[in-house]
């Protein structure tokens, strides 16, 4: 466990600590006996004898909450321990013999969810008459069902991973399996259930306390004292505050240790604190450059990301230019920055992730030249889907699934022209044929789920034309579809480029096949830099730099051996001090690894970062 | 959507008929003599006399199996027995109280729903700012303080000290309709803090467990306006899974209602109850422990349809 795991336990544990320790040591207190009357001295308020006051009988109110801690936690944890144990023996089987078993184990204890808590256990009561005793078996049962979901639910999952089927597989016995490898597993999950079910246990033992039909009088209990104090509150109030914050304490303190037991083991429910703000940086005014974009020019483009220990660059000064019509493609492996770019292009970085530097001109139709980096969010809003677009990798997760399909793109539309429902959802139609969507009057009223990989992935790109943008943005398009759908959403990207004149494509990808099917200009991307660019037949015919070589190399093509590149990209934390390919790189030599090398301009339109870009052939 | 619907109704009409025979079942499947069970109080034995008396009574000398048949039958016809005390019927008694209680339960989810969504909504699009961590804070503790000691201050603050309402009872809507809310208004107010707080750490998480979803950043992409994304995106889906843990705890909804209606004296089922628990009537016990626990089935389906609504892909599993 770590040390802030520590922490986050040390204050709930303590306090609970501290009510099991008073609890247990009652006894040997030096206190009033809890149930010993005094009648003249009904309803005194607190004094040096009695530092809380005496109750409607004369009795010492600091000894019967004490005392009272003692009741409701033997009959708490009794319960809450035998739920335990019986359920835990419940859970194991059914999980682990499933069948039968199950039925006979885990589906019949859940009978016993079937009504609501209290009335069952009330039922019991009526049965049994009420008393200490008959609460430890009615909350046993009640909680039974808890524990036999949580183990059954964990041993499922326990005994399918290998180790478990490796002792199978070797002979061991079930009963050892269960006992030495599935139940330390569950243990933290019942640990958590076990500090529920004591909180919860103790708000009903009080509760039907309370009523008159759980802990008999005189037994010192805060729901009975609660009770009795009920009908005294005018004349003496505090007589009821010392139970209610005795029980309330200790239920808080119980409900706490849970959510940090909780959050300690299970490291996934931990709340997260970021907001989901567009996080565009407002940057300084910078001066405007010299020469105005045809469509887009980046220069400088840096993205960092933002830790405790400081910010981590993940996109270094990135420069692309993109005129109208043109289609750039910028590729590189998973990690690269290449998304990140793309993102930031549209002011879409997550949370954490910022832009730390660069500038962002884009034309505008009007032919306004504005930097994105350095616009509002309701400015940027303007723009996001009217003028530039995007298209996401996974058309799974990126379109709704509550609403249907048509709506998603009708809302695209009406996010930027004022147009009545009736006719954007007109409009959709149309596009949705037009992006080849089969069938598209009918499939307009369809949800995401009951469209393929492919036709998502055609309502995603409908929705981002739907404002005829002059810039659009597809982040890996194709990367989660089967190939041949792939060849398809290709041909439409290619088909939308020649019906709406001047779009600007920028194209992310990892796949060189798809690169020279479709873009015009490259920019290969590595560990957040750009390594070689250049028009895209020249550096897949001749790369300047290991690494697009390299690249090139793996993808399985003619027939040729393939290459896999050996290593992986270097963390955005650990970069290696020079050319941060160099690790990887069959040709590195000392001096690439003395100092970072610049991008070099090798010819018109064409550079690499690679200082012996003269030897590549 | 309609085959869905059937499936789950029939679900229901199942779990009916189990509950409806475990509590059949409960009374004669106790070791010894539930008549003597009955009776006994504390260790000494009861008179014979009265033993078969109430064996007669409660037809328990006949075949189980002709219990059995004659219990349901009676049940399909909304017999639910007569009181062990005075022969009056259960189920009349219950007629008249049963609408109170789902009166009570209904005035409690609206207004939790009216503060745990909003609150729970804003504290995610604030998560990690003061806002949030007053109102998480405020619903840890809401949720850790028992509803009847949250009934009782409140009658201590709000009807003996300030004396704004009154302690309790219960003013028909017809004879007073202003009075009739304001008793109304600390009994519903009880049981709504609990529930608001579970909505509200429910609503929380799940927005912002969306706010990160892909198509919240599609949306974005698409320059959709920032309230539209709340409401139409984030929100429609977040409340899925608020849905579920709100069903989740209707179990423990209920149980505050028998609380709460015995703190506050509200008429409702939970005061018969408590008074035919102390009574060991059983056939009133399990008349109202039938009644609840279909009410709770009743609530869960209804739960179970509006997830539906909700989410699309549920519709067709």
């Amino acid at each position: 466990m770590s040390g802030r795991a520590a922490r986050q336990l040390l204050v709930p544990g303590i306090l609970v600590g501290a009510i099991i320790v008073i609890a247990l040591i009652v006894p040997l207190l030096p206190l009033p006996d809890p149930i010993r009357m005094e009648v003249s001295a009904r309803l005194l308020p607190p004094s040096a004898m009695h530092p809380l006051g005496q109750d409607e009988y004369g009795r010492d109110v600091l000894s019967r909450v004490l005392w009272g801690a003692r009741t409701s936690l033997v009959v708490a944890s009794l319960a809450a321990a035998s739920a335990a144990i019986a359920g835990t023996l419940l859970g194991l089987l059914g999980g682990y013999f499933r069948g039968f078993v199950e039925l006979l184990t885990v589906r019949s204890a859940e009978i016993i969810l079937c009504f609501p808590p209290i009335l069952l256990a009330l039922l019991v009561v009526t049965l049994a008459g009420p008393g200490a005793g008959t609460l430890v078996i009615a909350l046993s049962f009640l909680y039974l069902p808890g524990f036999v979901r949580v183990c059954f639910a964990e041993t499922l999952a326990v005994r399918t991973l290998d180790y478990v089927t490796a002792q199978e597989a070797l002979g061991a016995h079930p009963g050892r399996i269960l006992m030495r490898t599935i139940l330390p597993n569950v243990a933290p999950s019942l640990l958590v259930q076990l500090s529920l079910t004591v909180a919860s246990a103790l708000v009903l033992e009080s509760g039907l306390s309370f009523l008159g039909l759980g802990v008999v009088p005189p037994a010192p209990s805060w729901g009975l004292m609660i009770r009795g104090a009920r009908s005294t509150m005018e004349q003496a109030p505090w007589l009821l505050l010392w139970p209610c914050l005795a029980l309330a304490g200790a239920v808080i303190a119980l409900n706490l240790l849970c959510d940090r037991l909780r959050d300690v083991f299970d490291p996934r429910t931990r709340s997260l604190g970021w907001l989901a703000r567009a996080t565009i940086a407002l940057l300084p005014r910078s001066a405007p450059p010299a020469e105005k974009p045809s469509l887009m020019q980046v220069a400088g483009l840096t993205v960092e990301l933002d830790t405790p220990t400081g910010t981590v660059p993940l996109v270094r000064d990135i420069s692309l230019t993109l005129a109208p019509g043109e289609t750039l493609a910028i590729v590189g492996e998973s990690g690269s920055g290449k998304t990140l770019t793309a993102l930031a292009l549209l002011g879409l970085l997550p949370p954490s992730v910022r832009l730390t530097g660069g500038v962002l001109l884009f034309r505008a139709r009007g032919g306004r030249v504005q930097d994105l980096a350095r616009l509002s969010e309701p400015e940027l809003r303007r723009l996001q889907g009217d003028e530039i677009a995007m298209v996401f990798q996974d058309a799974g997760s990126s379109l709704n699934p509550v609403h249907r399909v048509g709506k998603q793109v009708a809302e695209a539309i009406r996010a930027h022209r004022p147009a009545a429902w009736s006719a954007a959802m007109a409009r959709a139609v149309s596009l949705l044929r037009e992006v080849g969507l089969p069938d598209a009057e009918q499939r307009v009223r369809s949800f995401p789920h009951e469209l393929s990989g492919g036709q998502r992935q055609r309502v995603m790109i409908a929705a981002a034309v739907a404002n005829n943008p002059r810039l659009l943005i597809a982040d890996e398009p194709t990367t989660a579809l089967d190939v041949t759908i792939q060849a398809q959403v290709l041909a439409l990207f290619a088909t939308l480029k020649t019906r709406a004149e001047g779009l600007g494509l920028i194209f992310v990808t990892h796949n060189l096949a798809v690169v020279s099917e479709i873009a015009e200009r490259i920019c290969v991307m590595y560990a957040g830099e750009i390594v070689e660019e250049g028009m895209a037949g020249e550096v897949l015919s001749q790369p300047r730099h290991p690494y697009t070589a390299a690249l090139i190399a793996s993808v399985p093509e003619g027939g040729g051996r393939l290459v896999a590149i050996p290593g992986g990209v270097p963390l955005p934390s650990a970069l290696p001090h020079g050319c941060s390919f160099a690790p990887r790189c069959p040709r590195a030599s000392a001096e690439c690894s003395a100092a970072p090398p610049p991008l070099a301009r090798i010819a018109a339109g064409r550079a690499s970062r690679c200082i012996k870009w003269r030897e590549l052939t | 959507m309609l085959a869905y619907a059937i499936r789950r109704v029939c679900i229901a009409a199942v779990l009916v008929w189990i509950i409806a025979t475990l509590v059949f079942l409960a009374i004669r499947l106790v070791p010894g003599d539930p008549a003597e069970l009955l009776l006994s109080q504390g260790g000494i034995a009861p008179d014979p006399a009265s033993v078969a008396e109430l064996r007669d009574k409660l037809g328990l000398d006949v075949p189980i199996l002709q219990q059995y048949v004659s219990y349901l039958t009676g049940l399909l016809h909304g017999n639910l027995g007569a009181s062990l005390l005075d022969d009056h019927p259960v189920a009349a008694e219950i007629a008249l109280r049963l609408p109170r209680t789902l009166e009570l339960i209904a005035a409690a989810a609206l207004l939790a729903i009216a503060f745990g969504l909003p609150a729970g909504t804003l504290a995610a699009l604030r998560a990690g700012g003061a806002a949030d961590r007053v109102l998480s804070g405020t619903a840890g503790i809401a949720l850790s303080i028992p509803v009847f000691v949250v009934g009782t201050i409140a009658i201590l603050v709000f009807a003996q000290k300030l004396r704004w309402v009154p302690a309790g009872g219960y003013v028909p809507l017809g004879r007073d309709p202003l009075q009739h809310f304001l008793v109304l208004a600390m009994p519903a107010g009880t049981i709504a803090l609990g529930l608001a707080a579970v909505i509200f750490r429910m609503t929380r998480s799940s927005v912002l467990e969306v706010l990160g979803r892909d198509y919240v950043r599609a949306a974005r992409a698409r320059g959709i306006a920032p309230a539209r994304i709340v409401l139409h995106h984030v929100l429609r889906n977040a409340l899925i899974p608020v849905v579920t843990v709100v069903g989740l705890h209707l179990g423990s909804l209920l149980g505050g209602t028998v609380l709460v209606e015995y703190v506050f004296n509200w008429p409702g089922l939970s005061g018969y109850l408590v008074r035919a628990v102390e009574q060991r009537d059983y056939p009133e016990v399990t008349g109202i422990v039938l009644v609840i626990s279909i009410l709770f089935v009743l609530l869960n389906l209804l739960v179970d349809l509006l997830y539906a609504v909700l989410d699309p892909r549920v519709r067709h599993a």
